[in-house]
């Protein structure tokens, strides 16, 4: 154990938690070593691959970049917590029917990021989508199916909305 | 891959901030959004004692309209920037721009006094706001003082920030109904780091015609004046503008740079 | 030929169903289990020392007092009694590499692991690798694979005489013909170096199990069989005494198709420690230690008459092997490949290929997806279009000239490789119709308003997949595949365990063999259970790789549930008091006229109610062990054409795909949903391979890349909305008539797009022939004939 460590509150998955973290250990080592959130996988630990990104406070970001202790006070979100998201789940039914995933390393950070872009660009045709999901990386599926979940998913909001 | 033990504190003020920042026994960092600095600490190519986070710091994460300028926190992140809440004087272009650095993930964390202080050449902020020609507070210790952008990067990953210094906030002037802004990155992958910036301001009424070519392995290069618009924009041209930099003897290099420019000329020339 | 597919109406969930995954759910959840998801109590954590220099004798490694007992070195193993990796070929002349997992005395690439350090986190361990210091004596290093065999060149083996793992010779008859054909053309080709890339990179946690008495070594292995025997070699421990398991694996792609230096150490250190162990290969070890694949030069020539056909080719072709030669597929394999598969689909008279396996101060190449198959088929098919080019005919008219007609199938090739079944010029009509072709010359014709530049290429490949025994026994290598095994065993309740030594990463075998099985027994697949990738669970196999899992254990899965069909179909008809004549098995149930059994009553009556079981039942039960192999040993040959247009900007060299067909006969399919993904998958790291991968190394063999912000894989934007026509031409030697398809969408895109790049590039009359075509290949290129001009 560090001689820095830092005690930090923040809530993950909706649960209080308190605890003493090494200032250096990143946000995803805390989840997937502390919490056992081992849901949020590491693909590089230099903010390229976006195998590890999560929600902090709702957005997005890079676990392996943020450090844990940089977090106190926040409310961070994985995969494990998007069980009951509308949203995560729609994505989730769309990833199978589109065989969106094959290995399932990269997945998690997709379905995160893939959930911001449904959000904030509702209006996003594929070209957009291809964009905006361009931080996360798969070396599995050609992207393919990952952009038609995503579009069968936007598609079908934009449907019930109107 | 995983950093070196360092200590961490989250001062509230700047004055905390500053002060923890110019101590001398420790070697002492500070750190905002972590997205340059993170990936360096995870691969031990920073080795910093103590990180001063100065992202709690209230007054570096305002946007405010003084007269015509935006003034714009250190710690302003780069997806605020792009999502617009605030009295935008550059009529678009800073939420354009913040919209094609690195990805959303990145922009929620990473800021743009983080991007000035890291002054990657290829970065976006560095090549934009000097051609907007915009200034960096910059506060210590001993107060602050204001530096053009132009007097602020002084090459790869240096800047005119001296130690226990932060930058506190960027000035931006307010462009006018009439000004025209081109900016054209060659990037091999989308929000990947650039490797020729272009970026390009007329703005009749404040008298500006201003070139910069970025991503140049060196500090933003700036020509002011007519010369490059209407067609000056050669190789031949940029070689001499771009002398003293590694880009100017490769010739490859030297085209790429030439063709970012003339791309972001031709989009204010149509 | 052309749309005929045999078993599965595609309706259902049996052969030819599109039916979503099984594993899907745990994954879509975060509740998959990898590697670095395992923790045990009292788990250390490993981290290595790794070499920063690419050739030396290393005179000291101090490791400070405090330390001590925390860090170990080859000192260490060997004393304990560990073994260096061998890896050897049987083929005349292969020279034998010595591997230790830690390097003994010298270091050959940077890297390459010199001592380990234990810890309780991983950063902690690196605190200590940062600690200990190592006196490297540098040594000249051979940076490149031709210098490397020149005389006088440094030796990475000492007591070689010579880099040459191996050099071999195929054919020979061509100075007649290279004196009298007509058209001749002579490229010079490469391929760069690359890193295969899994997203989850490789990882290992060891650990005793002092109930059982045996080493678990949890690993992210494509292999877990062949780990374990190469393990017991080294180790110099039985393999009764070794379990080795798969969990959920990233992605493998052939680097988790080894034995790996570090899982050697990892197992050692468990059990001299007594302790769960954990090493997780990180990004930078992977790219700096593992840039392994690909590379490959050629200097090749095409000789044929003035239509284009065919009438020799000529070659030698350098394969850069690295340092050492890795466990199970040896260092000869890739190379040895070329020569026997450089004539692809082509049906030619006269060849001679001379193949070099060059040992540089490099890490050891391990085959990656498609193996040698993509830089030949990006060394074929740019000759082809050489060919074109010279006879003043388009490249797709000239593939149908050569292409192995279907009249002439099955057909053995110039290197007697049998092709099994197809129609190879069909592909080609298909992919120019499909990419339409015309329209592209059209826009081509009129230019661009962005200047930029419009070409199309195409290639055609086909591709062994699921080797036999011979090619293999051939090779001489620590692996030969023989009869492929699969457990099928009704459950008590009715359900079925599938138990098979391939390991599933990615390739949704859960699912895929589960349809299998289905389409047998007439089981719902939810009551089907895979259980894969562990030596301790399931029959033993080479394992995943060379496209063979579906065919070979999916075979062997059909076989045995083919057994059990009879079995139960037995006990079935007893308890109806039918003769056993005139009972079917059909949709889950043994029926006998308007009488009707289920297997579940069945299994219920195998293991709880025996007394109702005829006297003469089968005593193997409801659990049988079958092996399987295709009828033909050499294999399947799957095949496609692949079509490309793209725009290339000459001004800043940079390509866009502007779209992408594939055309492909992988007969039949099992699940086209999954066999899509794979071509989709395979497709963008052929893009990758085409456009921006490369592990470049400078004259000291420092690799020049260490990370995703400068080793470039392709992301969303670059990679296009592939577009996959299907010809289902079964293969007549397979179960359902099914071919490997894993690798290949890997293989054909470098040459597809660069045959479109050079197509585009002709107005200015240059080409471009290595890989990755980067913007500096691209402009290099331009800026030579301007130079020239
Ligand atoms: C995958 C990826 C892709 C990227 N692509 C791009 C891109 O295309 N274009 C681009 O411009 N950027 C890109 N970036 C960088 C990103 O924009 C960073 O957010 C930015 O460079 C740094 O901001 P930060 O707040 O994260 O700074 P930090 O990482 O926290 O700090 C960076 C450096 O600045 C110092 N520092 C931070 N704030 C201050 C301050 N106020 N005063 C003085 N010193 C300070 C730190 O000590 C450190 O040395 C990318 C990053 C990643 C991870
Ligand atoms: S692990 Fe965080 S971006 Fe790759
Ligand atoms: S599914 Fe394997 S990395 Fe995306």
């Amino acid at each position: 154990m560090s001689a820095h460590a830092k005690t930090i509150s923040l809530t993950v998955n909706g649960t209080r938690v308190e605890a003493s973290v090494p200032p250096r250990q990143h946000l995803g080592d805390f989840l997937r070593e502390r919490e056992l959130l081992t849901g949020t996988h590491l693909g590089c630990e230099h903010g390229v691959c976006g195998a590890c990104t999560i929600l902090i406070d709702g957005e997005p970001a890079r676990s392996c970049i943020t450090f844990a202790v940089a977090c106190d006070g926040r409310s961070v979100t994985t995969v494990e917590g998007l069980d009951d998201d509308p949203v995560a789940a729609e994505l989730r039914e769309a990833f199978s029917t589109e065989h969106g995933l094959q290995c399932g390393f990269c997945t998690p950070g997709m379905l995160v990021a893939a959930r911001d872009v449904v959000l904030r660009r509702p209006d996003a045709d594929n070209p957009a989508i291809r964009t905006a999901m361009s931080g996360n990386l798969c070396r599995c599926t050609g992207y393919v199916g990952i952009v038609n979940a995503i579009r069968r998913v936007i598609d079908a909001r934009n449907t019930n909305a109107g | 891959m995983k950093a070196v033990d360092f200590d961490y504190a989250q001062p509230a003020t700047l004055d905390a901030a500053l002060e923890l920042l110019s101590r001398e026994d420790v070697m002492v960092r500070p750190v905002a959004g972590s997205q340059s600095l993170g990936p360096m600490l995870n691969l031990r190519l920073a080795q910093p004692e103590l990180l001063v986070d100065i992202t709690r710091i209230a007054e570096l994460r305002t946007i405010r309209r003084e007269g015509d300028r935006l003034v714009i926190g250190a710690c302003v992140t780069h997806a605020r920037l792009e999502d617009g809440d605030y009295p935008d004087v550059t009529r678009g272009v800073l939420p354009s721009v913040a919209a094609v650095i690195a990805y959303r993930a990145v922009r929620n964390r990473g800021t743009i006094g983080g991007s000035l202080a890291h002054a990657d050449p290829a970065a976006d902020w560095v090549n934009v706001l000097t051609a907007l020609g915009a200034d960096v507070v910059i506060a210590g210790t001993g107060g602050r003082r204001s530096v053009p952008m132009t007097d602020f990067i002084l090459g790869v990953f240096e800047t005119a920030l001296q130690p226990g210094e932060i930058v506190a906030e960027i000035h931006v002037p307010a462009l006018s109904d009439r000004a025209r802004w081109g900016y054209y990155k060659v990037c091999r992958k989308t929000g990947e780091f650039s490797h020729a910036t272009g970026a390009v301001l007329i703005d009749p009424a404040r008298g500006v015609q201003r070139c910069v070519a970025g991503a140049t392995s060196g500090k933003p290069v700036v020509i002011d004046g007519p010369a490059l618009f209407a067609g000056g924009c050669t190789e031949a041209a940029m070689a001499a503008h771009l002398a003293g930099s590694p880009a100017a003897d490769d010739p490859i290099a030297l085209r790429t740079h030439t063709v970012a420019l003339k791309r972001a000329i031709a989009q204010v020339m149509s | 030929m052309g749309e005929v597919s045999t078993a599965g109406s595609g309706a259902g969930s049996g052969v030819g169903a599109r039916v979503r995954r099984k594993e899907d759910d745990r994954l879509l959840r975060g509740r998959g289990r990898f590697v670095g998801d395992i923790a045990l109590v009292g788990m250390k954590e490993l981290a290595f020392v790794r070499s920063p220099v690419a050739h030396a004798t290393i005179t000291g490694i101090e490791i400070p007092e405090e330390h001590r007992g925390a860090v170990f070195t080859w000192a260490d193993l060997a004393a304990g009694g560990v073994k260096p990796i061998r890896a050897v070929s049987g083929l005349p002349g292969f020279k034998v590499s010595e591997q230790p997992a830690l390097a003994d005395g010298k270091v050959r690439f940077v890297g390459e692991p010199v001592a380990v350090c234990v810890a309780a986190t991983r950063a902690e361990a690196e605190d200590i690798a940062a600690s200990v210091f190592v006196d490297y004596a540098e040594l000249p290093v051979n940076s490149d694979m031709l210098e490397a065999v020149t005389p006088g060149a440094p030796k990475v083996h000492d007591h070689w005489p010579d880099n040459v793992f191996l050099e071999t010779n195929v054919g020979g008859n061509i100075a007649e013909i290279a004196a009298t054909a007509p058209v001749k053309v002579s490229r010079t080709i490469r391929t760069a170096r690359q890193c295969m890339v899994p997203l989850e990179g490789k990882g290992v946690v060891a650990h005793w199990d002092r109930h059982v008495e045996q080493l678990v070594l949890t690993t992210s292995t494509q292999m877990p069989h062949i780990v374990r025997a190469g393990l017991s070699e080294c180790l110099d421990l039985d393999q009764g005494l070794i379990r080795v398991v798969a969990p959920d694996v990233g992605g493998g792609f052939g680097w988790k198709g080894l034995l790996q230096p570090e899982e050697i150490v990892a197992a050692w250190i468990a059990m001299r420690l007594d302790r769960p162990v954990r090493w997780t290969e990180d990004r930078r070890e992977h790219l700096v230690a593992a840039a392994n694949a690909r590379e490959h030069h050629y200097e090749i020539t095409a000789y044929a008459d003035a239509r284009g056909r065919l009438l020799g080719i000529e070659a030698d072709a350098w394969v850069d092997a690295g340092a050492y030669s890795v466990y199970p597929f040896s260092a000869c394999l890739e190379a040895a490949q070329v020569g026997s598969i450089l004539p692809g689909p082509y049906d030619f008279a006269h060849y001679r290929c001379r193949t070099f396996s060059v040992c540089t101060n490099k890490p050891p190449i391990v085959p990656y997806r498609g193996v040698a198959r993509t830089g030949v088929c990006f060394a074929m098919e740019q000759m082809i279009d050489a060919v074109a080019d010279a006879v003043g005919r388009e490249p797709w008219q000239v593939r149908l000239e050569n292409l192995v007609p279907p009249e002439k199938m099955p057909f053995d090739n110039v290197t007697r490789k049998h092709f099994d079944s197809g129609d190879y010029p069909e592909s080609v009509r298909r992919a120019v119709a499909a990419i339409e072709l015309e329209g592209w010359r059209a826009r081509q014709k009129a230019g661009e308003p962005d200047g930029r530049l419009i070409g199309v290429g195409f290639a055609t490949y086909c591709e062994q997949s699921a080797h036999g025994t011979a090619v293999y026994h051939g090779w001489g290598i620590p692996m030969v595949p023989g009869h492929e095994q699969a457990q099928a065993r009704i459950t008590p309740d009715g359900g079925l365990e599938l138990r098979v030594g391939v390991q599933s990463h990615g390739q949704s075998m859960e699912t895929t063999f589960a349809q299998v099985a289905h389409e047998v027994l007439g089981i719902p697949l939810e009551k089907i259970k895979l259980v894969h990738g562990d030596t301790g669970l399931t029959p033993y196999s080479t394992g995943t790789w060379g496209s063979r899992s579906m065919v070979m254990a999916g075979g062997a899965v059909a076989t045995a549930c083919r057994t059990l069909a009879e079995r139960l179909r037995k006990i079935g008809a007893h308890l109806m008091q039918a003769g056993p004549d005139g009972a079917v098995l059909e949709g889950g149930s043994v029926k006998a006229g308007a009488a009707a059994v289920t297997i579940r009553e069945i299994a219920h009556t195998w293991y709880r109610a025996p007394q109702l079981l005829p006297a003469d039942v089968d005593r193997g039960g409801l659990e049988v062990t079958a092996g399987y192999k295709p009828g033909s040993d050499h294999g399947t040959f799957s095949y496609a054409t692949h079509a490309v247009a793209v725009a290339v900007d000459p001004e800043i060299g940079q390509v866009e795909i502007l779209d992408y067909v594939v055309v492909e006969d992988a007969g039949t399919m099992v699940n086209p949903m999954v066999v899509d993904g794979q071509i989709y998958g395979g497709v963008a790291q052929g893009v990758g391979t085409a456009l921006y991968e490369r592990m470049p190394y400078d004259a000291e063999g420092q690799p020049l890349a260490s990370t995703f912000a400068d080793y470039l894989i392709p992301g969303f934007t670059e990679v296009p909305h592939v577009r996959i026509i299907h010809m289902l031409t079964p293969s007549p030697y397979t179960e359902f008539g099914v071919k490997g398809i894993g690798e290949g969408g890997a293989i054909a895109p470098p040459a597809a797009i660069c045959n479109a790049i050079n197509d585009a590039l002709k107005p200015l009359g240059v080409i471009v022939t290595n890989a990755p075509m980067t913007p500096e290949v691209i402009l290099s290129a331009i800026a030579g004939k301007r130079g020239a001009a």
